[in-house]
């Protein structure tokens, strides 16, 4: 986890990026390092990317799932949120339920605010 | 005959004029059209963009976008919006 | 009907105009995404860095990069 090799595209003005042409390409330099990804259905997934492909089809080791779940109270009308977490050791995701994919601030193993 | 008009050509005419556009969700913009592709993704101009909330109809201005034709349903040439 | 007022501008050109500048991205979910465009491709998957989501307006997250699924996208909005 703590061996983050440092992405090429940190505060510097983004005008030219390096090596990414591609939005792939982001996702192809955070091979082997944390990631986060944000799911339909209100899904999370925070873990280690082994795989991907063009569909974003992903591998993802050591994972940590995160569901909210927004429910109305049946009587009071007010808004109920659950969350419930849960570890995979090793996981497929299939690309198409993909909304949003993401790498912390600064290294592969910070939290994001 | 020969005066058939193809889909497309009848927006390729609107570019330069206003054009209301109806998503398939509760979502409309109002804008001036620029360009479009095949996909009918849109370049629209000083756009003016209505959602439906239960609360009420929501308007929001925009400069300049592209707008993908995915989830497009209908287009109304000249339109002047929902009222 | 098309006075030739503005030239045209398809799809293409538009994102050679914007790439590398500021942009808004809107979801059909109706969350926003703001932050510089790093690239992008012809599916509309997004590479956005310095991102900000937003939820009913209100600042939710910060991401350094952040990779965008193109069937999410409901829009790309230069900002002014």
């Amino acid at each position: 986890m703590a061996d983050s090799t440092p992405v090429d595209v940190p505060a510097a003005p983004a005008t030219a990026t390096h090596s990414v042409e591609q939005p792939l390409d982001l996702v192809r330099l955070s091979l082997d390092e944390n990631v986060y990804v944000k799911l339909r259905g209100d899904r999370e997934l925070r873990g280690k990317l082994h795989a991907f492909d063009q569909h974003l089809n992903m591998v993802l080791g050591d994972v940590e799932e995160n569901i909210t779940n927004v429910e109305l109270h049946p009587e009071t009308k007010e808004e109920v949120v659950t969350t419930a977490t849960r570890r995979v050791d090793m996981l497929f995701v299939r690309g198409d339920g993909v909304i949003l994919w993401y790498k912390p601030i600064g290294s592969s193993g910070a939290t994001v605010v | 005959m020969a005066s058939q008009l193809l889909p497309l050509e009848l927006i390729d005419k609107c570019i330069g004029s206003k054009i209301w556009v109806i998503m398939r969700s509760d979502r409309e913009f109002v804008g001036t059209l620029s360009g479009f592709d095949d996909y009918v993704n849109m370049v629209l101009e000083n756009v003016t963009e209505f959602e439906q909330t239960p609360e009420g109809s929501r308007k929001n201005h925009l400069e300049q976008i592209l707008l993908n034709g995915n989830n497009i349903c209908m287009l109304v040439p000249g339109g002047e919006g929902p009222q | 009907m098309a006075d030739v007022a503005t030239p045209k501008k398809t799809p293409t050109d538009f994102l050679n105009v914007i790439l590398g500048q500021s942009v808004v991205v809107k979801l059909n979910s109706g969350i926003v995404y703001k932050g510089v465009l790093a690239c992008l491709d012809g599916y509309m998957n997004i590479a956005l860095e310095q991102t900000e989501e937003y939820a009913n307006g209100q600042l939710k997250n910060k991401y350094g990069d952040a990779f965008i699924r193109g069937n999410n996208v409901l829009y790309i909005s230069a900002t002014e």
